[in-house]
């Protein structure tokens, strides 16, 4: 059964997930790399009896909490929302199978949370050694927040054998699984020290600073060296589809590769003068650009990991129309497109006005409508701005009557990243009648072809 | 296609990997946790910016203390909300995904209207020392009031909504049209909502009692502060708690009237446990400090009671649809359901020793043997 609809006019839907999930993304590599530092760091300034760079640490640590705790959680819950208004199927399906694993990380969150605030507020109040040890609490359970949200993430790349199992461990520990995993804790670690050499860039003292800058540039110079290798593991784990849609298909995805690269080696320079030779002087404005540098970065690679999912939202599960696209034998699902095609969709859509479940010459226009906005909007629109334009794509492949557009339609698997047209021959007829309008608003369908008389 | 059909129809068909009661006794728990927490970052927020504006020393005092424990209490308000966010998806998932797109830029304002409100905190928080002039206190505190009531507006009608599955077609549809715009604000229950914020101003005086209980041990704090905070604190709750039960009856007579709940026991319980919170904060106004812990004790069993009752209400509802949510599809998995139990076991006993550190820090101002 079929939900009803969102649509951010013009803009596309797609927008709204990129947003929050790619802003998710610092928040929450840092709140679980950031620890690992300071723990480091703390021990040391203990050991040196060094006040300077305890004051740098309590620094880092509120911005941390502030940051984090703030922005943080709330965009990471805000990818539920913005998955709900896109895709509710899908993030239905993925939580029906990963509720617990959900739950388990959120027993790690509670476990930061009182952390974080017990750190900050005890800051020179406790013994050291005990400060210390809840420092390496938090650094501990928000990475492990990190080893269980990767096995969710992995599983919508790399399905593994949960598709022919449905068990929830056979999802997790997918193919991409520990590639990714190391990944990510690689380059939680240049975004703790990328943030690091931001505030330290902040601190007057040119000792402190230098030496925060140092300890940053080490975090950061290693992160990236490890991240590096790894990632060409990870790249070796995914499918051959999706490297042909990253590398050959999209000429988009193939830019966000390369950027991932650029960014990559930017930082490498960035941290090896700022951290090394200009430590000393290190200023808040290359520190600044480097963090952006970092965030373009990140953007591209989980962009890139995004595309390459298509034309599925759950491998080999559900398409990214929100149709289920196979049976799910072990969880008892049937697929569902073989019944819509022969029934048609706006039968079997509650949601839709009932005029339009029988198409006719004087509701096919309307009743393509429906259907475009069903199967497309979660990642076009239907307006010639935004995601993906309809339209523009349509003059791009030069599909623009009604018949054309049909042809393209049929044609569409033929494309590794989309999903097939679901419905009945009629209805194919009433969204090309409609689409073509789109490219088009003079172009009227004639009413005889669309009913296939 | 009838309705309990499309709505059993748009459950996900995979099931759930667990018995749905449990998902539903962990839902109303949290819940129960989160609203606490919610009442205590509004409460706190009102309080610190209203003791602010007053003259007296002391009211400056506990202006700045709120300001800051605010934060702490914002902070744990988000994280306990995940849980039942992610467990009414499990259970009530046709329920709340159709709310949330038929208003989905209420949903994305919801996220908005927490961040802006928990920056706007910060700035109150961080301007809250009198030798920065507290230029812009007053401002940013509102600022965090008025935002947390707008949140809480969004989360409001995308529950009541959630409630009236018998409209949803027909407020999506207009002739042909779907809107598919998500601005609209399609159902809001005025009774339903103060019922939900009043309760910030009983939760926030019990939270001034346990204060003024908490430190009183403390050599280097002012006794007589102290005791001024949790005398004003219980009659804050006292009085917040009288117009809330007020409220209770007139949202409870407000409700259709099929539903009878003079008839429900869950309901009574509900009821009854606000009424014992009333009285023993009628006890607590002699000695504010002496029933504190059992104050907050009573308030909490309140709020669950109310959380269980709400859950009740709902069942009832959406049981004239034939819905219930203990006919889910079950795809059992003990593996996963182990991960979680064990994990959880193992966080509090991990948890409990910050707090331990930040309970004796607080306290006696040390934490013991360790020494500073």
């Amino acid at each position: 059964m079929l939900y009803p609809l969102f649509e951010w006019h013009g803009v596309g839907n797609g927008m709204l997930m990129a947003i929050i999930a790619t802003y998710h993304i610092l928040p929450c590599h840092l709140a679980t790399g950031a620890f690992w530092i300071t723990y480091v760091m703390e021990r040391k300034a203990y050991q040196e009896n060094d006040e300077g760079m305890l004051e740098f640490i309590k620094k880092y640590s509120l911005l941390v909490l502030i940051f984090c705790f703030v922005t943080g959680s709330l965009t990471g819950a805000g990818i539920w929302y913005a998955a709900t208004l896109i895709s509710p199927r899908a993030i239905s399906g993925l939580i029906h199978n990963y509720v617990w694993g959900w739950a388990t990380e959120w027993v790690f969150f509670l476990i930061e949370i009182v952390t974080i605030y017990t750190y900050y507020y005890t800051f020179g109040k406790i013994s050291r050694k005990a400060h210390l040890r809840i420092g390496l609490i938090y650094a501990m359970s928000a990475w492990l927040s990190m080893v269980i949200i990767t096995g969710i993430l992995g599983f919508m790349l790399t399905p593994g054998k949960w598709s022919q199992t449905g068990l929830f461990f056979d999802g997790f520990f997918n193919p991409s699984y520990w590639p990714q995993l190391f990944v990510r804790t690689a380059f939680m670690f240049v975004v703790g020290g990328a943030y690091a050499a931001i505030v330290a860039s902040f601190m007057k003292d040119p000792d402190i600073k230098s030496k925060a800058m140092k300890v940053a540039a080490k975090w950061g110079l290693g992160g990236l060296i490890v991240g590096g290798l790894f990632t060409v593991w990870y790249f070796t784990k995914i499918p051959a589809t999706a490297k042909t849609i990253i590398f050959e298909d999209l000429a988009f995805t193939k830019t966000m590769f390369e950027i991932a690269i650029a960014a990559g080696v930017l930082l490498f320079i960035y941290f090896g003068i700022w951290g090394f030779m200009k430590s000393r002087t290190a200023g808040p404005i290359p520190a600044i650009i480097a963090m952006l540098v970092l965030f373009v970065g990140i953007c591209a690679g989980e962009t890139m990991r995004e595309m390459a999912r298509r034309p599925y939202l759950i491998p080999g599960y559900m398409y990214s129309n929100q149709m289920i696209a196979k049976d799910m034998k072990p969880k008892g699902v049937k697929n569902e497109v073989a019944k819509f095609n022969k029934e048609g969709v706006l039968k079997n859509y509650y949601f839709a006005p009932e005029s339009v479940k029988e198409i006719d010459a004087s509701n096919f226009m309307a009743a393509g409508r429906i259907l475009t906005k069903l199967e497309c909007i979660s990642c076009h629109t239907v307006e010639s701005t935004g995601f993906f334009s309809i339209p523009k794509l349509m003059v791009r492949f030069g599909a623009s009557s009604p018949e054309e557009v049909h042809d393209f339609l049929d044609a569409l698997s033929d494309y590794d990243y989309m999903p097939p047209f679901v419905g009945t021959e009629k209805e194919k007829r009433a969204m090309a009648a409609y689409i073509a309008s789109l490219v088009n608003p003079n172009q009227k369908a004639d009413p005889a072809w669309v009913l296939g008389k | 296609m009838n309705l309990a059909q499309v709505l059993n129809g748009l459950r996900d068909p995979m099931g759930v990997p667990f018995y749905p009661w449990f998902f539903q006794v962990l839902m109303v728990l949290t819940f129960a946790l989160h609203i606490i927490f919610v009442n205590l970052a509004i409460g706190g927020s009102f309080m610190a910016v209203y003791e602010h504006y007053k003259k007296g020393e002391n009211n400056k005092r506990l202006s700045r203390f709120l300001a800051r424990s605010s934060t702490v209490n914002l902070s744990a308000a988000v994280v306990l909300g995940v849980a039942p966010l992610l467990f009414v998806q499990v259970v009530y998932d046709p329920f709340w995904y159709v709310s949330n797109l038929l208003s989905a830029w209420w949903a994305v304002g919801f996220l908005c209207f927490v961040t802006a409100a928990f920056l706007a905190l910060y700035a109150f928080y961080l301007k809250r020392n009198p030798e920065s002039g507290m230029k812009g206190f007053g401002f940013f505190g509102w600022l965090t009031f008025g935002l947390l009531l707008l949140a809480g507006f969004s989360m409001h009608l995308l529950s009541v909504q959630f409630l009236e599955p018998e409209k949803w077609k027909l407020w999506y549809l207009s002739g042909n049209i779907m809107n598919t715009s998500g601005t609209t604000v399609y159902d809001f229950r005025i009774s339903r909502y103060l019922h939900f914020i009043i309760p910030s101003f009983a939760i926030t005086g019990v939270f001034m009692m346990l204060y003024g209980w908490f430190f009183r041990q403390r050599q280097d704090m002012d006794k007589e502060y102290l005791h001024w905070v949790a005398v004003s604190g219980a009659k804050m709750a006292l009085w917040a708690t009288i117009i809330q039960i007020i409220i209770g009856f007139w949202w409870l007579f407000s409700l259709p009237k099929n539903l009878n709940f003079t008839s429900n026991a869950f309901l009574w319980i509900g009821v009854i446990l606000g009424v014992i919170f009333f009285l023993v904060l009628m006890a607590a106004q002699k000695d504010p400090e002496k029933y504190a812990v059992l104050s907050a004790l009573f308030a909490f069993l309140a709020v669950l009671g109310m959380a269980v009752s709400r859950e009740v209400l709902r069942m009832v509802y959406l049981g004239k649809f034939n819905y219930s949510i203990y006919t889910y599809k079950l795809n059992i998995h003990w593996g996963s359901t182990a991960l979680f139990l064990l994990t959880f076991v193992m966080g509090i006993i991990v948890m409990a020793y910050p707090l331990t550190v930040a309970w004796k820090l607080g306290r006696y101002g040390t934490t013991s043997k360790e020494g500073a």
